[in-house]
Formats: C-alpha cells, structure tokens, sequence
C-alpha cells in the first residue's frame, strides 16, 4: 500500500538532535543498566562522557543500537562479541564497497 | 494457505532431537542473518528459519505442529487446510514475543498460532510501539539534488484478538538536495504500531549513497576518469564531461598528460562545504590506425625522440 507523505513529516536530523538515556530507554523497551552496559563495551557511545542519567546520544547512536538488539535477539550473541560484531560489520561493508570501486577502475584500466 | 515444513526449512529430519533443532537452527541462523549476508533472499530466509525454530524449540508447541501436520489436508498444488475447528492450546509466554519477533512471522503461523497472543494483549501494558531503522540508497545525483524515493518496511500489528500480523508498507519520501551518506530522516509515528493504544514509534531513515557508474565519491569530491586523445593531450581542446545532472565544457591544457587532474570547483556534492568534480585525465590510443596515421607518428617518433618514458626502468 502506498501512502503520500507530505514533506513536512520527514524531519532532517541534524547535529543537534539529540536522544535522553531516558528516551533511549523508552524507545528499545530496555533497561538502564543495560544501556550502561553496552557504553560500557563500547557498542555505543554517550556525546559526552559525563555521568549516566546526563547521557545524551545521536540518531546514528539509535541505528547502532537498533542493530545490537537484532544481533543479540537473532543470533544469541553477548555483549563483547556484539561490539566486536559491528565494528567488523562496518568494515565489511567498508571493504565490500572498496572492493566494487577497485574492480570497476581495473577493468577501466586493463580494457574489459 | 501455503503449508511451512519447518522441518525442511531447518534442514533437520522429522525426530531429531532439541539440540539438534538449536545447533541447526544457530547454523544457519549465522549464515542467513540480513545484518551479516547481503545477498538476495537471506532475510526472507532468515525469517523462515526464526519461525521454524519459534515452533519446533517448544516441546508443547512442536507437538502441536506435528499433529497438524499429521491431521490437516494437503492439496496438489501444495496448498493446505488444517482440520476442522483445530485451534492451538499451546502457553505461549508474553516474553517470547516481543514486537520485533512478530515481525518475521508468516501468514501460515499468524493465522494457526498468532491467537496463542492474546495472552500478550491483555497483559501487555499500554507501550509505545517500535522504531523502526531503515538505510536507503540514494544515487549521487539524488544526494544533490534531492529526489523521491520509496522506503519498503515490514510492520507488525496487534489486532483487537490478540493476533500478531505483518504488514507490508511503502512510503513515497521526498529527500531534500544536500543530503549526504550517514545522514538521518525520521518520519514521526511512521514506525511499529503502538500496544494497547500507546503511540506508535518513529521510522529512522538513514542515508547511503549508491555506487556511481562514473563517479567515485572522495569525501565531498567526485572523480571521473576522462579518456581523451593523444591530439587532444598534445594540443589542448574543450571536450564536454558529464557532471550530476548536467554536462560541462571543460578546457584540455596544452600538453596534457595521462593522469592530470583538472578540479571543477563546487560541482562535487553539496553540503555545508560543498565538494569539487575533479576529472582525470587518461590518454587513450586508437587500436587500428591507417596507413596515413602510422606514416604521420613515424615522423612523430622522430620529431619528439627524446622522450623517454621508461628512464627510470633503465640500468
């Protein structure tokens, strides 16, 4: 189904969106000291690091968790072996990226 | 309704074990995940095997499953009905299935086993629904200038008995010019539906630039490669390249050289500092030349016999 949405619905997130521990809490249906966990393990990082309850976080900060929540939902993974999972996931990415550039310029070079 | 054999779909055979249900289901479960496999299919099939392995992890709810199975009525064209009136009996605990599980269950498990959640709909307090974070791929010229695109997202609902469904949504977004990678849109209330009345969650769009058939994307800058030829290098000329959305005149200095770089200065992509086209040269040599052109760079080797290229490969 499709549904028209007018412009004045989408927002542009700028740097200076910012979410609450609070919020944060809130939206993924978890716990604080969960969250103080994950900063913990560097799965994701405060804008500032000052004390828990002043923690404030970014929209990308939000992706991020979004996608430690699927991993440890999906695939039973603890939390060390989730910042590990995202870090190197960004670096396939990265790679597989690299990778399609430097094939394309190859075969611009060696005349496919 | 299409029939799931979640037997099948785990790759286990139709008496095996518990462990061996959750070892095949981790299997394949870290080989399918969308967040680790990019491929076509892999999140449909990931969804399979999360449904597959929902039902047949439960002692109750695999005996269920297997007696529908062993019950129902199956049609040649692999259509199948259950038998008349079977309802499932099975306890299904509320923490099982949280809003984001529900998102990944087929029509086949919501309409047989979807009514085990209205113990999940009396009990769950009034919550706010889900966000939901998507990526979209724009393309160079969309980044520029802006453009509308269409964010599909699956969305699960809980109906007034208690039944979990997905649902397909589509959504026509109108993105601004100047939007680059890593950026965020969020479409308010466009999320997962809320519980018992509470609001619904936001959609979180987040921006990824498309690979470019022609342009490599440097921070804010755009390479292009140019072919010109060996007249055009020696002698200099204007020669049009495209650029996003338009084509630009750009002028060959005199003695030209295979991987001079010309900078076309704000033609990058926009942004609080905006990015320049940078065009690299290559010279490129015909692969057949006449009698007439072979004659006229028998003088040209001549003229031009001090050149030497490869000094720096010699002695």
């Amino acid at each position: 189904m499709v549904r028209k949405t007018g412009s004045d619905r989408i927002e542009i997130i700028n740097e200076e969106t910012i979410f609450t521990f609070q919020e944060i809490c809130e939206r993924f249906g978890v716990r604080g000291e969960f969250i103080v966990e994950l900063v913990d393990y560097g799965v994701i990082a405060p804008l500032k690091e000052n004390s828990a309850e002043e923690w404030v976080f970014d929209a990308a900060a939000l992706a991020r968790l979004s996608r430690a929540l699927r991993l440890q939902r999906d695939l039973e993974i603890n939390l060390p072996g989730i910042a590990i999972s995202l870090d190197l996931l960004d670096d396939v990415q990265r790679l597989r990226r690299q990778v399609s550039l430097l094939d394309r310029q190859l075969k611009q070079l060696l005349g496919d | 309704m299409e029939f799931k054999d979640y037997y099948k779909i785990l790759g286990v055979a139709e008496d095996a074990t518990a462990d061996e249900i959750k070892k095949a289901y981790r299997k394949l479960a870290r080989k399918y995940h969308p967040d680790v496999n990019k491929e076509a299919g892999a999140e449909e099939k990931f969804k399979g095997l999360h449904e597959a392995f929902a039902v047949l992890k439960d002692p109750a709810r695999r005996a269920e499953y297997d007696q529908l199975k062993k019950l129902g009525a199956f049609e040649k064209g692999g259509s199948f009905h259950p038998p008349p009136g079977w309802r499932s009996t099975a306890r299904y605990d509320t923490d099982d299935f949280s809003q984001g599980d529900a998102q990944q269950f087929s029509d086949f498990f919501a309409s047989l086993f979807g009514r085990g959640n209205r113990a999940y709909q009396h009990r769950a307090p009034r919550m706010r629904g889900e966000d939901i974070h998507a990526r979209l791929g724009i393309t160079l010229e969309e980044a520029a200038h802006g453009g509308e695109k269409q964010v599909q997202f699956s969305v699960a609902e809980v109906d007034e008995s208690g039944r979990v469904k997905r649902r397909n949504k589509v959504l026509n977004i109108k993105i601004p010019p100047a939007m680059g990678p890593g950026q965020f849109m969020r479409l308010r209330g466009q999320g997962s539906p809320g519980i018992g009345g509470g609001e619904p969650g936001d959609l979180f769009v987040e921006i990824e630039l498309e690979a470019h058939p022609n342009f490599t994307v440097v921070g804010q800058d755009i390479l292009i490669t140019v072919p010109i030829t060996p007249w055009e290098a020696a002698l200099g000329a204007t020669v049009t390249v495209p650029s996003l959305g338009s084509r630009l005149n750009v002028k060959i200095p005199k003695g030209a050289t295979s991987g001079q770089k010309l900078r076309l200065t704000g033609k990058g992509l926009p942004g609080k500092i905006s990015g320049d086209q940078i065009v690299v040269l290559m010279v490129a040599m015909p692969k057949i030349h006449s009698a007439e052109a072979e004659a006229l760079y028998k003088k040209l080797a001549e003229a031009e016999g001090k050149f030497n290229p490869r000094s720096h490969l010699e002695g």
